[in-house]
């Protein structure tokens, strides 16, 4: 069984950039779940390979420019010309 | 006109002139306004349908090229794009998101003079069992509005169900158009993975999930895989399926067939005494039908659980990172806040089991987890796929109950994940080895709806709907009660 602490909790929210207010909220629920995927240190399954999707370069499509023809960017909610606005960066 | 029809009667009585495009569109809207404030399959319902309709009508009256649909109305799960309109996944991060182009799926039905009469409401982000993961409110169960209608596709099946559409379009990761097919008492298809584009549909865990079509008889959703199929540039996982036409012999029968029951999912402690009994009853039709039984065992199925939250939510942690709320999303104000923090701020309007996941997604393939989650998982998806293609070499089909349990009453589980995860266990088998599989209505125990499942072996879709349609033809299922 894996301890998962709150603090391992908030470290990842933060690396993925998400507030989550109170670690406490998510703090059983998700170390229930990590406990149960502890249940795959049961399956012997250490002589398998790692599944790859490949695709041959002559299977992927024309790397060529297609116009949109609609207005992109008047369904975006903050921008000025051609411009996104966001916040500063630190 | 009579709603409760299937496809192909629609089809035929527009063509034999016994109802017009219009008629049967304004009944369909008009079945909408009644019903769908109680049920909310929907989260839009498109005005210019009766326009649309109109518009068919006219090209049929001047005798001019008709699309193989005539107009019949479909239902769209609201995270696949149709140009135009909104694409919210269920989730206040999109509430105002209009799509920029259409799905491949959504193209191909529109050249086929498809109406898109609405779109229809899921978990957010299609993660979730039971629809309440939406962020506009749940669906309900039409045979019981008290019970959850199942999902992500929920709405998708309650349009279906309650007649407010002819056919829809869901999709299906780890099981979400087979459990609220099988809860709404409806045909449901996960499609062999590659087998239909999944340019357009809002990614989730994109190395396992498939657009599925959904409708009340096994015949409508081959029609409809018919037109959705195939090759696409936009999506390099398609398969050239060469034009192979799903309906035709689809009541070839399964005389002589071999079947397995996949021993994990049909027995034991997690699964519901009445949805047991169904499926052996389920097991005499298909010997009366003329198939060899035999019970199989899939010893990895134990570990399918973990295997598939950990896949998903490490996939849902790197598509959900492009959602920072700038180029669209709700209104926040920009001001105070510095790059990062606004992003962090902004993901506040997540839900809970988004949420979860996002941080489930950040655990599993970090540096000292990796090895113990995502690594291990990837192995079992591996080693599942050599079990079920053994199986295949012996077996045509494999069958389980689609859920192990009943519908339930909404909040019952909303605050366990894991209890509401593990009725995902006979489905994503399916999804993780990349074979079709699809649900069968097969009774109703208490007014509450029973589905069975069949899988096939890869590209095997049109024997799998030969199977679904010989065990329909053993049924007689009322439709849902309104």
């Amino acid at each position: 069984m894996h301890l998962v602490t709150k603090e391992d909790i908030e470290h990842v929210a933060k690396l993925m950039r998400i507030d989550i207010g109170d670690a406490n909220e998510h703090f059983e629920r998700i170390q229930k779940i990590l406990n149960y995927f502890d249940s795959l240190d049961k399956a012997d399954v250490e002589s398998e390979d790692i599944p790859l999707h490949e695709v041959s370069i002559s299977d992927l499509r024309d790397d060529k420019y297609i116009p949109f023809e609609s207005k992109l960017i008047s369904n975006l909610k903050s921008y000025k010309g051609s411009f996104v606005r966001a916040p500063k960066m630190s | 006109m009579n709603l409760a029809v299937s496809a192909t009667e629609y089809i035929s009585s527009v063509k034999n002139g016994d109802t017009t495009v219009e008629e049967f569109t304004a009944k369909t809207l008009e079945q909408i306004s009644k019903h769908d404030s109680r049920l909310h399959a929907y989260l839009s319902v498109d005005d210019t349908s009766l326009d649309r309709a109109r518009q068919i009508d006219k090209k049929i009256k001047a005798k001019e090229k008709v699309g193989a649909f005539y107009g019949m109305p479909i239902s769209i799960k609201d995270n696949i794009c149709i140009k135009d309109r909104k694409t919210t996944c269920a989730s206040k991060m999109l509430q105002d998101f209009v799509a920029p182009y259409d799905a491949t799926v959504v193209s191909k039905l529109k050249s086929q003079d498809a109406i898109f009469i609405g779109k229809t409401n899921l978990d957010e982000f299609a993660m979730g069992a039971t629809t309440e993961f939406s962020a506009f409110g749940p669906s309900r169960n039409p045979w019981n509005p008290d019970y959850v209608p199942g999902g992500s596709s929920g709405g998708s099946a309650v349009s279906v169900s309650a007649l407010e559409c002819v056919a829809s379009l869901g999709s299906d990761t780890g099981g979400s158009v087979r459990n609220p097919a099988s809860f709404c008492s409806i045909v449901g298809l996960k499609p062999t993975y590659g087998l239909v584009s999944r340019y357009g549909l809002v990614s989730y865990s994109n190395s396992i999930e498939q657009i599925g079509p959904m409708g009340r008889r096994v015949e409508d959703v081959a029609l409809v895989l018919n037109h959705i199929a195939g090759m696409d540039s936009n999506d390099n996982t398609t398969i050239d399926n060469k034009n192979q036409d799903y309906l035709s012999g689809i009541d070839a029968g399964i005389k002589g067939k071999k079947i397995g029951i996949i021993s994990e999912m049909s027995k034991g402690q997690g699964l519901d005494k009445n949805v047991e009994n169904a499926f052996w009853k389920a097991v005499s039709s298909f010997e009366s039908l003329g198939a060899k039984i035999e019970e199989m065992s899939l010893d990895l199925v134990k570990f399918t659980v973990a295997t598939y939250y950990v896949l998903t939510t490490a996939e849902a942690g790197s598509n959900l990172s492009r959602y920072d709320n700038l180029r669209y999303g709700y209104e926040l104000d920009l001001e105070g806040y510095e790059f990062k923090s606004y992003i962090s701020k902004a993901r506040r309007n997540f839900g809970p089991e988004v949420t979860r996941r996002m941080i489930l997604g950040g655990f599993v393939p970090s540096a000292g987890f990796a090895g113990k989650y995502l690594l291990k998982a990837l192995k079992v998806k591996s080693k599942l796929k050599k079990e079920i293609s053994s199986a295949f070499k012996k077996f045509d089909f494999l069958i389980s109950p689609t859920v192990p349990i009943l519908p339930f009453k909404l909040g019952e589980k909303i605050n366990d994940p894991l209890a509401m995860y593990l009725a995902d266990i006979n489905t994503i088998t399916a999804n993780l080895t990349g074979i079709p599989a699809i649900s069968v209505p097969f009774e109703i125990h208490n007014g509450l709806p029973i589905g069975i499942q069949i899988h096939a072996d890869m590209l095997q879709d049109a024997r799998l709907l030969q199977a679904a349609y010989a065990l329909q033809s053993m049924t007689k299922l009322r439709g849902a009660p309104l």
